[in-house]
């Protein structure tokens, strides 16, 4: 057939083309029992989104309270002390030096360390009591106070790092040097995955006002785990899941026939050659597709009524934003989407903490607890533990001027708060205690790999058991330490 | 999907252990058959880690066990029924019974593993050293029945383990498969349909060996063999940690890339990496080679303490040198004595003490280096540079004198040159870091816990090695300082540095390696499938002078790599994981090598060699939602490349640690953060969307449509063949250049009704077209070249 310039060959019909389905099936069928298992791997460690939802053996190891985790992580250093921790006792001592029996000669950063004074820079924020539990609350949290009883407040956590680096490393990887899984990756893969379509670990990010500290693909990446458990991450473009979107000028029906065409092709080398990894490449390109239409429904928010769309906040219709990403979180907990991790970046207020810090809470108050509520409303908080902190707190002393409405905070690794709701921890308490100055942790304080420990205990896996081999050790989430804190679970 | 895993999951139950099995008539060979179990079963509490170690009793060391301990003997040689260790592990009062009851519940000892360790002292109870410890001995080539099969010593090695397991090799491939193949493993791209001809033409019996050598002596080698050392070296074109600053170390990688052109023998690549600072008469070569030690991470976060992150530095460089020569995991000695391996925490410290002597700050690298460094004129860009600022001034007294649309068009070319300029003022120079000495050494100190707060500063440390090489390896002094130390790594008293470089080779080119946890040739290592083989591959190495070129040749022309691919069932359900290579490797290829690849049969590759890295084309908004955004640093926000920037090879492309190139990441590119000398190779609907919908691989196959139509003839199945031939070397079979066929006049069809559409189609990518062509033909043969770009056998080295 020689072609003329410019004019299409001519052809039997589309319709005899090879058409796939069966063909497909028969496939895999084939190299599944005829033969073992080059892509052995790859099926079964996990390597697919399609042909994993197994886990690890024997995970989990006890039943689960909690399905699945939120992780609302709060980037940068949220301050204690203007949030959860009130201390009325340090208004007595505005402007003077923080006194040494508090202070101890403990480590401060260079930012800090050569400033002449330490002077006591009380928080400028009223606290009230919230609920029946009367959880104490900043006024900068009008909307978190409205589920005061469903949070378990943790006010002892304690970090070993005092940079955000190491910090944000520790927190998200139980390691403050860089090459461990994040905790999401853990989760994935001793728990695989509820939804054949979708990821088990999806990580967001977005970005406040001020206080900006960057971030880094590690904090939801795979360490030494298979690369298929770092957490795939949906953006607020229009592209949500990098290269979802066709290229210009190949429609769904190109692509369909194109897919068709290659699963032929494939195919036929997977009779030539026996491979079955070319069976599970066949599987993961109809997987894409698939993706690529639900995807978008999943991450088109104009589909939820307008009562929800208020509870999170005016901010919700902007791709990107925070409380975007909250709904879209519960959206992806619906669909089975093991650990949802985000990230909202702006919480390291050095200089002028009251401003930055009710930007903030502006943006991050009211889509926290509407994510609580929504899911409660459901019930699905049952069964989903949502987790809100950050890398550390922040300092009892002023960094930089001082005046009673304004002030700076440096970053403080020895106490800060957390809070966790649903997924089978205590509601409506109140866990640990700083000292007046909310600078030491008095009782029960809770290291982060405590937090750690308990928030895989809550996922039913114990966490000395979920290990992975690395130069013939043993590692895990924890190290060598964790302890599940018994006090917060329901 | 489900009932194929529950089948895939029973012909694991069925799997064979690639190792030989104690038969009746057999000796127990310690390090095949007691060690495993020890190590698994008892190092834990009785091995090297003295604070861990339980009732004064080593099982990782065969000193002492014969004593009398008051009554009994752990070992009493030949008579396991008085020797304590079988007593304990057969003991009926589980209380008393080894392992104890919390480690028995979860790994109990199965009654075979008894068996063989009985076996063994009734055998004389002998240990012997870990055998990575013990240097390599030449073995005798294995008898065969099949004479006629090997090519060279390889592939004794290779039928004779086939043979004791009733097994026998694949015929050889298909001389288009095996030339891809060579091709791809050797350069990183696929062989020209110039070349595939030529080699399936040339009859004569060494036309492969011919192949080798010519591919050897490419270019193209270097920059493919690069790949593998840049990821275990973690170089990167960003400082990583918080800000990710941008450095200019490119230097160094162009070192790499040189170097294994020129060949240069193994031994001087790790001793001028290693210590080239401190040669006589050190060149600026040999000093930039010494940054293989300072491309670690280094932090610049405000607030930080130089003497946290100079312990970092100095922790990273013992992990990275002791992976990457010595397949060891010194890293968890740095808190403790090592749990399984012989490393105490005090010899960690000792080769720490040859690291920690370098001019440097802990805080550091704003400037696109931290100190020490050398800087490198980048003298292509001074010159781009000197040409430009000409252009600018002409341009300038143009743009005064004109008016109107003249105007206009003057201020966008204007534009356009400032930004040139800006760019290329930043890359007139390489900053590449070096190692250096101090004039006096820096004392070392224990670490407790391998806090940086917690020196131990009864004791200053002196560099030294581990007592396990000294006492049985090293017959000249202990070396004092890092030039004696990297001469001990390659040099003959050193049982390791050989065998995990051969090992690596053989990972390269069948994807496992003999040993495979190329990473770790420790106690907990996995045994190798092929223990003579290894051995006799690192004799070979030293015997040939560490000629890596040498080696290379070696395996590929062997009869084991020249094997088919294809899969027989019956094998497969015996050695599912290949280790025993009844056949030949079939490998998806690294994200890398996608890449360059489509670039290449798409006629858009740029081959220009060495320079700043750059920046080619990635989805928007990825560097500036992480970075503090605010250009704080020079890579804050992404500035795309344009031209043939954005064709280079993938080894150019611009690494920043904190966010990897997207594309490389989808496909198991590791993160750069650390050495990495073995990755994943996944398979996942992310790598199915980037192949079909990033503009790299639209653009690729658009140009590769026009190749198809400008040089494949004039007949649909023979444009289609030429592009099918580009991509895959071999040629199509009738029924799959049907589907081809068939689909190309349905694309034609379809876009001869939608020309818009197929205009769009045409322009992914900034690279022009040629518009001499039929719109809806050059985008229907677009989305045939894709259709190949996907092929599973095209993204897989068969």
């Amino acid at each position: 057939m020689t072609l003329k310039p410019h004019q299409c060959p001519t052809t039997s019909s589309s319709k005899n083309s090879p058409t796939l389905d069966l063909g497909r099936r028969q496939f895999l069928l084939q190299s599944a029992t005829g033969m073992g298992v080059a892509a052995l791997s790859t099926m079964l460690g996990t390597n697919s989104f399609a042909t994993n939802s197994g886990g690890q053996p024997g995970i989990p190891h006890f039943a689960p309270k909690a399905k699945r985790v939120i992780f609302l992580f709060q980037s940068g250093g949220p301050s204690q002390m203007d949030l959860f921790d009130p201390k009325p006792q340090m208004e007595a001592y505005f402007d003077q030096e923080i006194p040494d029996s508090v202070r101890m000669g403990q480590r401060i950063t260079t930012m800090t360390s050569g400033q002449k004074r330490f002077p006591v820079a009380p928080s400028m924020f009223k606290f009230n009591q919230h609920g029946n539990s009367g959880q104490w609350l900043s006024e900068l949290l009008p909307h978190t106070a409205t589920i005061a009883d469903r949070l378990c407040i943790v006010k002892s956590m304690v970090t070993q790092a005092i940079n955000h680096d190491p910090a944000m490393t520790f927190f998200q990887t139980g390691s403050q040097i860089s090459g461990r899984p994040s905790i999401g990756a853990w989760a994935s893969y001793g728990l695989g995955k509820e939804n054949e379509d979708l990821p088990a670990f999806v990580a967001m990010t977005s970005r406040g006002k001020g206080g900006v500290q960057p971030l880094a693909d590690r904090l939801w990446g795979s360490g030494f785990l298979p690369t298929t458990h770092q957490g795939v991450k949906f953006r607020g473009s229009s592209d949500p899941v990098l290269y979802l979107n066709d290229p210009a000028g190949i429609s769904r029906e190109v692509k369909r026939e194109m897919l068709n065409d290659l699963g032929a092709l494939n195919g036929k080398r997977l009779e030539a050659v026996g491979d079955p990894e070319i069976a599970t490449r066949i599987a993961q390109y109809e997987l894409a597709f698939r993706m690529q239409a639900s995807v978008p429904a999943l991450t088109d928010l104009t589909t939820e009524s307008q009562n929800i769309l208020e509870l999170y906040g005016p901010d919700v219709t902007k791709p990107g934003s925070y409380a975007s990403q909250c709904l879209l979180a519960r959206r992806l907990i619906e669909r089975g989407v093991r650990f949802v991790q985000l990230f909202h970046i702006g919480w390291d207020q050095h200089n002028n903490l009251p401003t930055e810090i009710r930007n903030q809470c502006h943006d991050t108050d009211q889509p926290s607890a509407a994510l609580v509520k929504d899911l409660d409303a459901r019930g699905l908080l049952d069964e989903t533990l949502v987790v809100w902190g950050g890398e550390f707190g922040r300092t009892t002393y002023c960094q930089g001027d001082l005046k009673r409405d304004k002030y700076g905070r440096d970053h403080h690794p020895r106490c800060f708060s957390v809070w966790m709701a649903g997924g089978g921890v205590k509601p409506g308490i109140t866990y640990g205690k700083t000292d007046d100055f909310s600078y030491n942790i008095v009782e029960n304080p809770v290291e982060v790999h405590d937090l750690h420990a308990t928030m895989l205990h809550l996922l039913g896996i114990d966490h000395k058991r979920l290990t992975f081999r690395v130069q013939g050790r043993d590692h895990r989430l924890t190290d060598v330490h964790g302890r599940v804190v018994q006090e917060l679970l329901a | 999907m489900s009932s194929l895993i529950r089948l895939l999951l029973i012909f694991v139950a069925v799997q064979l252990d690639t190792s030989l099995h104690l038969s009746a008539g057999e000796t127990v060979d310690f390090n095949r058959d007691v060690q495993p179990i020890l190590a698994s079963h008892c190092i834990e509490c009785h091995g090297p880690d003295s604070a861990t170690r339980k009732g004064d009793l080593r099982l990782d060391l065969g000193d002492g066990l014969g004593d009398d301990r008051g009554g009994y003997r752990i070992l009493t040689p030949g008579k396991p029924e008085e020797s304590e260790l079988v007593v304990r592990i057969t003991h009926a009062d589980p209380e008393l019974r080894m392992p104890p009851p919390e480690f028995a519940t979860k790994k109990p000892l199965k009654p075979q593993e008894i068996e063989t360790l009985k076996r063994w002292i009734t055998e004389g109870g002998g240990f012997e050293q870990h055998w990575a410890y013990v240097l390599p001995r030449r073995p005798p080539l294995p008898k065969v029945s099949d004479e006629s099969w090997p090519r060279n010593a390889i592939d004794y090695f290779i039928l004779s383990r086939l043979e004791k397991g009733e097994m026998s090799p694949s015929s050889e491939a298909e001389k288009a498969t095996l030339i891809r193949r060579a091709t791809l493993a050797l350069t990183g791209l696929p062989p020209s349909i110039d070349e595939v001809d030529a080699f399936i033409a040339d009859e004569s019996a060494d036309a492969l060996e011919k192949s080798v050598d010519r591919l050897l002596a490419s270019p193209r080698y270097g920059l493919h063999m690069a790949l593998a050392w840049l990821d275990a070296a973690r170089y990167s074109d960003s400082s990583g940690y918080q800000a990710d600053w941008e450095r200019y170390q490119w230097p160094w990688r162009d070192w790499v890339v040189d170097a294994y052109n020129r060949n240069m023998p193994f031994d001087l690549f790790t001793v001028e990496q290693l210590a080239g600072d401190m040669l006589p008469d050190a060149t600026i070569a040999q000093q930039i080679a010494t940054g293989f030690n300072r491309n670690h991470r280094i932090n610049d976060e405000g607030g930080s303490l130089d003497a946290e992150f100079e312990v970092e530095y100095v922790v990273d460089r013992v992990d990275t040198t002791a992976t990457v020569w010595l397949g060891l995991s010194a890293g968890c000695a740095r808190c403790h004595d090592h749990k399984y391996d012989p490393l105490s925490q005090k010899e960690f410290y000792g080769l720490y003490a040859y690291f920690n002597n370098v001019p440097e700050k802990g805080i550091d690298g704003r400037i696109g280096a931290a100190k020490p460094f050398v800087e490198i004129p980048n003298e292509r860009s001074v010159a781009e540079l000197k040409k430009r600022k000409v252009h600018l001034s002409e341009l300038e007294k143009t743009a005064e004198a004109a008016v109107g649309a003249e105007a206009g068009d003057g201020k966008v070319r204007l534009e356009k040159l400032k930004k040139e300029i800006k760019w290329l003022e930043r890359h007139t120079k390489g900053m590449a870091m070096i190692m250096q000495e101090l004039p006096e050494r820096r004392p070392t100190y224990l670490l407790k816990r391998g806090d940086y707060q917690q020196p131990d500063k009864s004791e200053d440390i002196p560099p030294s090695l581990p007592v396990a090489f000294k006492r049985t390896h090293l017959k000249e002094e202990t070396p004092r300082d890092r030039l004696e130390l990297a001469r001990w790594i390659a040099g003959p008293n050193n049982p390791l540095t050989a065998r995990v470089t051969v090992n690596r080779l053989w990972q390269h080119h069948f994807g496992t390696g003999i040993v495979r946890t190329s990473e770790d040739f420790g106690t907990r290592g996995e045994r190798p499938s092929h223990p003579e083989l290894l051995d006799w591959l690192a004799t070979e190495f030293t015997h040939v002078g560490w000629d890596l070129k040498a080696m290379h040749r070696l395996i590929l022309t062997s009869a084991t790599f020249r094997q088919a691919s294809k899969v027989d069932a019956n094998v497969a359900s015996r050695d599912p994981m290949n280790r025993l290579l009844a056949r030949g490797s079939r490998m998806r290829l690294s994200g890398i090598a996608i890449r360059d690849q489509a670039l290449f049969v798409s006629g858009l590759l740029s081959e220009r060699q060495g320079g700043q890295s750059v920046k080619p084309y990635q989805p928007a908004g990825l560097w500036e939602e992480l970075s503090f955004g605010s250009g704080k640093t020079t890579i804050d926000f992404y500035e795309q490349d344009h031209g043939e920037n954005l064709y280079r090879r993938s080894l150019y492309t611009f690494w920043k640690r904190t966010v990897a190139p997207p594309q490389l990441s989808i496909f198991d590119g590791g993160g750069r953060e650390a050495c990495r000398v073995r990755g994943d190779t996944t398979n996942t609907p992310m790598q199915a969307l980037n192949l079909q919908n990033d503009v790299t691989f639209i653009e690729a196959a658009r140009h590769l449509a026009q190749r198809m139509i400008h040089e494949g003839g004039q007949t649909l199945a023979s444009r289609i063949t030429y592009g099918w031939r580009l991509v895959l070397g071999r040629k199509p079979k009738s029924d799959e250049l049907d589907v081809l066929i068939n689909a190309a006049a349905r694309h034609c069809e379809r876009y001869a009704n939608a020309k818009e559409e197929a205009l769009r189609l045409l322009s992914n990518g900034e690279s022009s077209r040629d518009d001499s062509l039929s719109s809806h033909e050059h985008a229907a043969l677009t989305v045939v070249a894709l259709t190949l770009l996907n092929l599973d056998e095209a993204i897989t080295l068969e």
